[in-house]
């Protein structure tokens, strides 16, 4: 490690270091972006959302309990499951393992913040007030209704009239604005902001999990997301993509649904196996066995999870042939998780295990995971999956498998992390108590369920009649759910208790190897005073005393009289530092953006347009605000000049974490395009259609606006080759007039939507050509503006060729765009359609 | 090319190339289906079956291919053998992904 050799005076530096980097109490303290607070508010929230939808399960095993038995009436019951659902998957196991990541991540990899503090802000807000919405739904009795995954025509106007679907659609795709953003942020962060050195090979396992994870929810959420706008525009607006009178397929949404459903169980599994590979050598005392091994597993686990969405339609009627495409795949991904499992055995039997709490919670899972991984092979068999297809059976499979994967890793790290949010250690007694009370109850509950879905009790009944068998199974299940519900209470009796009366935990108090140990208990909102160098894969185990010695102040980015938020910026593979990321400060944008998002939520919800467009309006001029506040108007007043022997600061590079961040949420982005592509073809070529296959499209203006697309591009690209040498003669001109050829492009694309001849209403291929021409017409609307920008930017000197990294980002749209509308055209104009429909 | 194999993409190049193929013949298959559906009777014995099954080989073979090109340039001493070496491994699950998937090529009628 390298040292310096003079040490400033580490109680002046803290306390410039709080000046600089702290969280404000009171009503700023809502203006925090700090990593360590914002996932602490993740954290909490989800707990919360977490007895709430626990309480929900409370209510459905009390209905079940006995046969006859009428807690709640029909409709109530229908809303109770579909809540508790969506409420555990949307609300506590994506947020929380997302919170748990925002929060570590940067202090394992020995950073102060993640690249994006305010993207984080931003994406906890969205969570907070989505979540609120979704759940006051159920205060309001008129919750969501058709189960979490929202089959189509069951979730149709025609079926559900009310506002029931569209709280969902509409609160769901608000939290997943939080979802994709933190998504965003962890990929670039973990691949960016790490400590000096730090090379990937050289990065926690628990990062590469979670590097995977936030991967897959770029790619995997959109999909819902779409489908979730699709299904309200055929609500709200009649355009009919999933009525099979008018052209549309409720398969589609089944499809749409499942491209996101089946990854996000590893999105939920994944983390919590982070934990276990991070926790168990811990507690063994000895590194994990097979870290090559493992990474490839994780990789492999998060591409081949998105080969298996149709093993959620076994039962719709699709050729055998493309069953066993995804039988096979469904089956294949056991191969990686099993990888995983043995990893953890040997690192068990050769290390020397210590039972504390957190271990005995990795146990727990052990067990648990891996006899849902069983019937989950046992339901990637198609004739098994159609005899328990939709029953208690396939419930039972579901809970093994995420509350094995997902909630006992993460008690065995919150037992873990605990001293990181009170300095203090949890009673070990009550910790065996709750432990023991949820494995009991869990087992109980739901091993006992396989036998009720094996004797045909569908899932989703609000009551059975006594005589079939299923009385005392049930009763069995409902006594087992109470256990577990004391052992939850335990457990939050404990974390309560020992804030109070708990042990402090002292400096690294499990003899951990990771980096977030070397920071105070709590964390100072800075995380590291300086910031060492790193080149393995244990650095406390390699140097104990390491921590103290960041406290000092002997190592890296000690400066603060500056007055910025600095961290390392690094190259992704070798972990050489290329730049020094400035990070902002506290700030109102993201509350602002979000509450105003909330305010265009309820308005759709309440069916009030203009209100929405307006808002619309609104949050496109926060959004232009907040993207002005970057490079040298990041943080107001301070000193930008760097020391002659460090890096330059990020903006002032061609390739800072915004490149990185704009080409990441375009795959989000993509993917999005991509499941609407998908939709197109299926539609056009796979569902039956009555009348015409072709969609009259003002062909000539689109074609049109394509070129023009095409030469902006080029005149971008060549824009920047002049700016990377150094030519920056009338940039805000040459800007200027790029925005004009985008205002004609955005106009001849306008007038292809108007000369085409669509009746939206009336057919379901119309439908999806307008989404595709009004999702172009957005984004090169936007990618216009971002030039308009971009041109005032360099009159005022702000984007210069010294500081050429801002119209870097916007190239990136612009090029995206280009293949887009290019790919619309081949799709619309030139595919022929209606191949396979007999028309 | 060395800015292509030490790129961070590269390591995950396989998976993609599998996800490619995968998603290619869910579609071809639904696609030659909806064209030109071949007779159940025939069983496996299909026109859909064979350009299906030697577009699973050619993908097969480039993923080999590229598995051992990864595999030699982390021999050749490069910095980044970490990287190589695992994309060599990911190009090899990969490719088990794809023969495990295709054979059932070999068993089934494609539209039945």
């Amino acid at each position: 490690m390298k040292r310096r050799s003079s040490h400033p005076d580490p109680a002046r530096l803290h306390a410039q270091f709080e000046r600089v980097w702290g969280s404000p109490s009171g009503w700023r303290a809502l203006t925090v972006v700090n990593h360590t607070a914002i996932g602490r508010r993740f954290l909490i929230t989800g707990a919360v959302f977490f007895l709430i939808g626990g309480l929900l399960a409370m209510l459905i095993r009390a209905q079940l309990a006995v046969p006859g038995y009428v807690l709640l009436e029909p409709d109530l019951y229908n809303q109770v499951f579909t809540m508790h659902g969506t409420v555990m998957m949307f609300l506590f196991a994506v947020p929380m393992m997302e919170g748990l990541a925002v929060y570590l991540i940067p202090k394992m990899l020995g950073a102060r913040d993640l690249a994006f503090p305010r993207l984080s802000a931003l994406g906890y807000w969205c969570y907070l007030f989505g979540g609120i919405i979704l759940t006051a739904s159920l205060v309001l009795e008129i919750a969501p209704k058709a189960g979490w995954f929202m089959y189509t025509p069951l979730s149709s106007a025609a079926h559900t009239p009310g506002m029931n679907s569209d709280f969902w659609l509409l609160g769901v795709t608000f939290v997943e604005i939080s979802a994709v953003s933190a998504g965003v942020e962890l990929v670039v962060s973990i691949l960016r902001v790490r400590a000096r050195g730090m090379a990937l090979h050289q990065m926690p396992i628990y990062a590469w999990y979670i590097l995977v994870m936030a991967g897959m929810i770029v790619v995997g959420f959109p999909p819902l997301i779409l489908g979730s706008i699709l299904l309200e525009l055929e609500r709200a607006a009649g355009l009919p993509f999933f009525d099979p009178g008018r052209g549309g397929d409720p398969l589609l949404w089944q499809h749409l649904f499942w491209l996101f459903g089946h990854p996000e169980v590893y999105i939920i599994f994944l983390p919590g196996a982070g934990i276990v590979s991070t926790l168990l050598p811990v507690f063994c005392g000895r590194p994990l066995v097979g870290y090559r091994w493992v990474v490839l597993s994780v990789l492999a686990t998060g591409f081949i999870s998105f080969g298996l969405w149709v093993h959620h339609m076994f039962t719709v009627g699709i050729p055998q042939l493309a069953l066993a495409f995804f039988s096979a795949a469904s089956m294949l991904v056991a191969i990686p998780t099993g990888v995983q499992v043995f990893a953890w055995l040997t690192t068990l039997w050769l290390g020397t295990p210590r039972y504390q709490v957190p271990m005995l919670w990795l146990v727990g899972f052990l067990i648990v995971f891996v006899a849902g991984g069983l019937t989950g092979v046992m339901l990637a068999l198609v004739p098994f999956d159609w005899q328990v297809h939709d029953t208690h059976f396939v419930v039972a499979h579901m809970h093994y498998v995420l509350v094995g994967g997902m909630f006992f890793p993460l008690m065995a790290g919150l037992y873990y992390w605990l001293p990181h949010f009170s300095g203090r250690l949890p009673s070990e007694r009550l910790g065996r108590w709750g432990f023991w009370l949820v494995f009991i109850g869990f087992n109980l509950t739901f091993l006992v369920m396989h036998w009720t879905g094996l004797l045909g009790m569908p899932r989703r009944v609000y009551t059975y009649d006594t005589g079939l068998g299923w009385d005392w199974p049930n009763l069995v299940s409902s006594i087992g759910s109470f256990v577990m519900a004391a052992g939850v209470a335990t457990c939050l009796l404990d974390l309560l208790l020992h804030v109070r009366f708990g042990r402090p935990a002292g400096v690294n108090p499990w003899q951990a190897d990771t980096l977030e140990w070397a920071t105070d208990y709590p964390p100072a909102s800075y995380n590291f005073l300086s910031l060492p160098d790193v080149n393995n894969r244990h650095p406390l185990w390699r140097e104990p005393d390491l921590p103290q010695g960041i406290a000092r102040g002997e190592h890296a980015l000690v400066e603060i009289d500056h007055g910025r938020r600095d961290t390392w910026g690094v190259e992704a593979l070798s972990g050489r530092v290329r730049d020094i990321t400035q990070l902002p400060g506290n700030t109102w944008i993201p509350l602002i953006a979000a509450l105003l998002l909330a305010g265009l939520c309820l308005s759709l919800l309440l069916k009030q347009y203009g209100l929405a467009l307006g808002l619309s309006g609104v949050i496109l001029l926060v959004l232009l605000h907040w993207s002005w506040r970057n490079g040298p108007l990041l943080s107001p007043g301070a000193n930008l000049t760097v020391q002659a022997n460090q890096p330059p600061l990020h903006w002032q590079t061609h390739d800072g974490p915004g490149l990185w961040g704009m080409a990441v949420t375009l795959v989000a982005d993509g993917a999005l395009y991509l499941s609407l592509l998908f939709g197109w073809f299926y539609l056009g070529i796979v569902t039956p259609v009555a009348g015409p296959t072709t969609v009259k499209v003002g062909a000539g203006w689109l074609l049109g606006s394509a070129l023009l697309l095409t030469v902006g591009t080029l005149y971008l690209g060549g824009l920047l080759r002049r700016l990377r040498q150094g030519s920056e003669a009338r940039l805000g001109i040459h800007l200027l007039l790029l925005t004009l050829l985008g205002l004609l492009q955005v106009t001849l694309l306008l007038g292809a939507l108007q000369a085409a001849e669509l009746q939206p209403r009336a057919r379901a291929l119309d439908a999806v050509v307008l989404v595709m021409l009004l999702y172009s017409l957005i984004h090169c609307a936007l990618a216009t503006i971002l030039t308009a920008l971009q041109a005032w930017r360099a009159r005022l000197g702000y984007v210069s060729a010294r500081q050429s990294y801002e119209p870097r980002v916007v190239a990136q749209l612009w090029l995206y765009n280009l293949g887009v509308l290019w790919i619309s055209y081949l799709a619309i104009v030139l595919f022929p359609l209606g191949w396979g429909n007999g028309s | 090319m060395s800015r292509l194999r030490e790129h961070p993409l590269h390591s995950i190049l396989g998976l993609v190339i599998w996800s490619l193929w995968f998603v290619a013949l869910y579609a071809g298959q639904g696609l030659g289906c909806a064209l030109a559906p071949p007779a159940p009777a025939d069983g496996a014995a299909t026109w859909l079956n064979a350009v299906l099954g030697v577009f699973t080989g050619l993908t097969v073979l480039l993923l080999l291919g590229l598995a051992l090109f990864s595999w030699r340039s982390a021999a050749a001493g490069s910095p980044q053998r970490f990287v190589l070496r695992l994309a060599a491994g990911v190009h090899l699950v990969g490719a088990a992904a794809t023969v495990f998937i295709g054979l059932t090529l070999l068993g089934l009628p494609p539209c039945a």
